[in-house]
């Protein structure tokens, strides 16, 4: 019994310590590796029009891999992009989203696209084609070709229904060094059009997908992927990061103080009840 | 008053912790952190209840709870064991409440229905196609053709257009694919590919054909037979 009495301080901390632990377990949680973009708040200028500025050193990279694209017709089985590297930065106005692929040689039909969902509404990654019991949205597409030297914005929703907008939103760059593409798109975080453009909220996660075009000549002198003929991911997510947020650091003092003060109050009660 | 040894509440809080975290899943589900929490401190109410049912074994419960944290006549380490308690206390209120507090750094949660149910018309349908060597050979003809890119040659998920892919091609030799549903359910698949899933099942996200677009019924139901032989697995059946 003496040895019970001695051990009895003991097991509270058994106790508690097997309670907190329950209390802190459903919190804690794992990343997966790259299945989201996330473009830091940069104080300063973007690289908005240079793949290649040391801004982008500091930047995390993701990395997606890619698929031939083969969910619908024209198919292709091969591709040369196996995978494409991204990164983001914004400033708080404008967001510039720089992705990189390996392609062995240089070719004007060389091309790369990004695709966001705009809104709520879902949309398939594929042009944002019709879906038997979802209603979708359409798809804000992001194109950039090498020999034309510009982005395009364009809009789709169903195959064959790509369309470049009236109002251009989407400015960037691509540079070719050592048989690596590397292109910046820049455009600003929100614009006046939400029903064709992607909106994009610091904080929020936005679905992103990313196809690229081989523009090299085949046999015929056709480039040899072009069109429906690409590589392609499915969707991904892109997040502009917020502003840092210290309120979490506030709350947890307050709590701690309140905590302490509680503590306080018990055992000066306890102490006195034992003294009386 | 025996009860009020506070070594067998622990001991019995601590077994049942283990029983639900480890025991347990040796024979169904693994419990979620959240309810195992919810049993573990539903456990330490009716200890609480059950100690405090006549004020002799309230004392013999509390008396020792009081007396530690009180630190009347304590010294070593039963000293450092209170100071400890009252230190971390806080620190772990104010952690709590971080956690709780701070945004949220991860993307939305998904909870994908892999195989949500089918529409009406697609349940209970039975291959129409005569199971014959011939009729199997080109069935798997039709796949090698149509399906293995992405479901593979071995049958695996792991064809050479599958790598960009999520979610990913489903393998057909995993026994949690094919093996656990009907005939019917993987016509309604394959005719109507990712598109046709309902909310659930996300449409939006998968890579599957609309294969009614390419391909008569009679080769889909050629092509359920060659995946079935190919990825040596049996359709589930009600009997």
């Amino acid at each position: 019994m003496k040895m019970l009495v001695r051990l009895k301080p003991w097991s509270i901390g058994i106790i508690g310590a097997f309670l907190v632990g329950g209390l802190l377990a459903p919190q804690a949680g794992w990343a997966q590796e790259s299945v989201s973009v996330r473009a830091g708040l940069v104080k300063g200028s973007l690289p908005a029009d240079d793949p290649t500025a040391a801004a982008w050193n500091g930047a995390p990279a993701s990395e997606f891999p890619l698929s031939p694209q083969v969910h619908w017709p024209n198919r292709i089985l091969e591709v040369t992009a196996q995978s494409v590297k991204v990164r983001g930065l914004h400033d708080g106005q404008q967001v510039s989203i720089l992705i990189e692929w390996a392609d062995p040689t240089e070719d004007p039909d060389d091309a790369a696209a990004l695709e966001f969902m705009i809104g709520d509404k879902k949309a398939h990654f594929a042009h944002g084609q019709p879906m038997a019991q979802v209603e979708g949205g359409p798809v804000n597409i992001w194109f950039w070709k090498n020999k034309d030297a510009k982005i395009l914005d364009m809009n789709a929703k169903g195959f064959g229904t790509l369309k470049s907008q009236d109002q251009q939103d989407v400015k960037g760059k691509g540079v070719y060094q050592n048989g690596t593409w590397k292109v910046v798109f820049t455009r600003a975080l929100s614009t006046a059009d939400a029903v064709n453009d992607t909106q994009i909220k610091p904080g929020d996660f936005i679905n992103i997908a990313f196809a690229i075009w081989d523009g090299k000549k085949d046999a015929f002198g056709d480039p040899k992927e072009k069109g429906s003929q690409k590589a392609v991911s499915s969707w991904w997510y892109f997040r502009a990061e917020p502003p840092p947020d210290y309120s979490g650091y506030f709350y947890a003092a307050l709590a701690v103080g309140l905590a302490a003060g509680f503590q306080f109050v018990v055992i000066r009660k306890l102490k006195k009840g034992a003294s009386t | 008053m025996k009860g009020g040894s506070l070594l067998k509440p622990a001991i019995l809080i601590v077994g049942i912790y283990l029983f639900l975290k480890f025991a347990l899943p040796l024979f169904t589900a693994p419990l979620p952190a959240s309810l195992i929490f919810l049993y573990v401190a539903l456990t330490a109410t009716g200890i609480v209840i059950f100690a405090t049912l006549s004020g002799q074994s309230t004392e013999a419960f509390f008396g020792p709870i009081t007396r530690f944290l009180s630190g009347e006549g304590q010294a070593g380490a039963m000293k450092m064991a209170r100071l400890l308690v009252l230190v971390l206390f806080p620190l772990l209120v104010g952690w709590q409440t971080y956690s709780s507090t701070a945004p949220s750094e991860q993307p939305p949660a998904e909870n994908r229905t892999i195989h949500p149910a089918p529409p009406g018309e697609f349940v209970g349908l039975s291959n129409p196609i005569p199971n014959t060597p011939e009729n199997v050979m080109a069935g798997k003809g039709l796949y090698a053709a149509f399906c293995s890119p992405c479901h593979g040659g071995n049958f695996d998920g792991k064809g050479p257009a599958s790598r960009g892919f999520n979610p990913p091609p489903a393998n057909f030799s995993d026994p949690t694919t094919i093996a656990m549903l009907q005939e019917s359910y993987l016509f309604w698949r394959i005719k109507k590919g990712g598109v046709g899933l309902s909310i659930e099942g996300m449409p939006w996200k998968s890579a599957m054909p609309r294969w009614e677009v390419e391909l008569k019924d009679e080769q889909i139901w050629k092509i359920i037979m060659g995946e079935y032989d190919g990825a040596h697995q049996k359709p589930r059946t009600w009997e």
